[in-house]
């Protein structure tokens, strides 16, 4: 589903990205780790050609996305759902235009249907009391959980990604957050998540990576994870 | 910044300025945005155009009417306060209040949206960010600066109608007919074809400074000033080019 080969990427002088290459498969449940600034989140923006990779290959379903445009991109980010960190909902406007703000922009439903798709879409994300609520009023927790469910009214997405679900959140929340995570997965979804917390990665992964430097220092399971004899990912993983 | 960078600016300057203001004949068209930004910098801009414009025009109709009245010509008060008002004062003084009001807010609200990953999720969810952000901000401004300046200019002239009167002791039908000697054909369109270019270049420059924000809250204060500062500077001059182009074009000897 996803091919990374040979990715080098930097903002101006600062190389965040080199010789990254990997693959995983549609139904993967995939955790990147690393530490702040090491390129996680450029992964993710990557895969969606938000950004631009300096050389390399990045092959989606077969597909080289590097020199696609705009316009064809659009095909690509359909494939995908995308949680920023901290949701990156829109603030301007409340929770049900969040969440509608797809079905009103590409689907002819009447107010009446998008009305009550968007309430049965936060029924699963466990938020419908919230619908009238802008965002500025929303709870940490349910700032992420309205973020899910907008990605999720967007369309049918085979992986969901998602940029520090879990950051800011207390460890109930957390936890609640991660579950949800895995639940939407569970019809042979896939799902990429970048974070520095590992026992949140734990949760919702069955692959992990680790970056350092710009580069995968670790690419494996949770098994081989725990026993690497690595001094940076034992200390990642101890802190 | 190195040259490579300064050209892939301007490169990228100049694709927002012909995209943003294409935007409107390709589909979808964003009215609803486009009726939200017309509210914001028309309506919004006009409490603060209202008492500049009356005090511009009543500070201007003092100091005329008192250098005149040396020289025993208050009578021409109207007429030069129409003529500096309508030709030169309204427009620039109503785009200067716009850049500083609209302009930062244009730029902070993309710059935060930059930063938030809002602008990131339009282009996720297949949303063209120049079409959603930036076409209506800029045919806001190109349609609402010249109303706001109209208005300006109507409200210049009755706070030098005021000094005029009540302090010059003038005669108040001798001001206005004075001041309708001033509107002529020429010098309606030279005051009036500033503002479409005024509003332009404000949008332009400051849709394009907040969606190049980068660098967190330092990063968004320093595009909003950026936007303010070269949106000021481009007024300035862009208006005494228009000022050369128009004198010529409408015949005025200089």
């Amino acid at each position: 589903m996803i091919e990374f080969e040979k990715v080098f990427f930097s903002y101006g002088d600062h190389h965040v990205l080199r010789d990254v290459s990997f693959s995983m498969r549609a139904d993967e449940r995939l955790a990147i780790l690393g530490g702040s600034g090491e390129g996680k989140t450029t992964i993710l923006k990557l895969i969606l050609g938000l950004v631009d990779a300096d050389s390399g290959r990045i092959i989606i379903e077969g597909d080289d996305i590097t020199d696609k445009t705009e316009d064809q991109l659009r095909e690509v980010r359909m494939k995908f759902s995308i949680v920023f960190q901290e949701g990156a909902l829109f603030d301007s406007l409340n929770v049900k235009e969040n969440v509608a703000f797809c079905l009103r922009e590409y689907s002819k439903l009447s107010e009446e249907e998008i009305d009550r798709k968007v309430r049965e879409i936060l029924k699963v994300v466990d938020v419908e009391p919230a619908i009238d609520l802008m965002t500025d009023e929303l709870s940490g927790g349910m700032h992420r959980r309205v973020a899910i469910a907008r990605s999720l009214a967007a369309y049918e997405p085979k992986v969901f990604l998602y940029d520090e679900p879990t950051t800011g959140l207390d460890p109930i929340n957390a936890d609640n957050i991660c579950r949800l995570i895995v639940d939407l997965c569970k019809d042979g979804k896939g799902l990429i998540t970048v974070t520095h917390k590992v026992s949140d990665a734990m949760k919702m992964a069955e692959r992990f990576m680790f970056l350092k430097d710009g580069m995968i220092l670790f690419d494996g399971n949770k098994e081989k994870l725990l026993q690497s004899t690595n001094d940076e990912i034992q200390r990642f993983i101890s802190e | 910044m190195n040259l490579k960078e300064l050209i892939s600016n301007l490169q990228d300057f100049y694709i927002l300025c012909i995209r943003g203001l294409t935007g409107i004949v390709r589909r979808p068209v964003y009215v609803k945005d486009l009726i939200e930004q017309m509210d914001y910098t028309g309506a919004g801009s006009f409490m603060i155009i209202l008492p500049v414009s009356i005090f511009i025009g009543m500070a201007l109709s003092l100091q005329l009417s008192a250098e005149l009245s040396v020289l025993g010509l208050k009578m021409y008060t109207g007429k030069i306060v129409g003529v500096s008002i309508i030709r030169e004062i309204g427009p620039v003084l109503v785009a200067l209040v716009f850049a500083g009001r609209v302009g930062s807010g244009m730029a902070s609200e993309l710059g935060s949206m930059i930063l938030g990953h809002q602008v990131d999720s339009l282009r996720v969810f297949g949303v063209d960010p120049m079409k959603k952000l930036v076409t209506p901000r800029i045919w806001s401004s190109i349609l609402m600066l010249p109303m706001l300046t109209l208005i300006g200019d109507a409200l210049a002239l009755l706070g030098g109608y005021y000094i005029a009167v009540f302090v010059s002791h003038q005669s108040g039908t001798f001001y206005w007919s004075s001041v309708r000697d001033a509107i002529t054909f020429e010098n309606v369109i030279a005051g009036a074809a500033k503002p479409f270019i005024f509003g332009y270049l404000i949008a332009c420059i400051s849709c394009y400074m907040g969606l190049s924000t980068r660098g967190g809250s330092k990063g968004l204060r320093q595009s909003t000033t950026r936007a303010v500062v070269l949106s000021i500077v481009m007024i300035i001059i862009s208006d005494f080019l228009l000022t050369r182009i128009l004198l010529y074009a409408l015949g005025f000897s200089v």
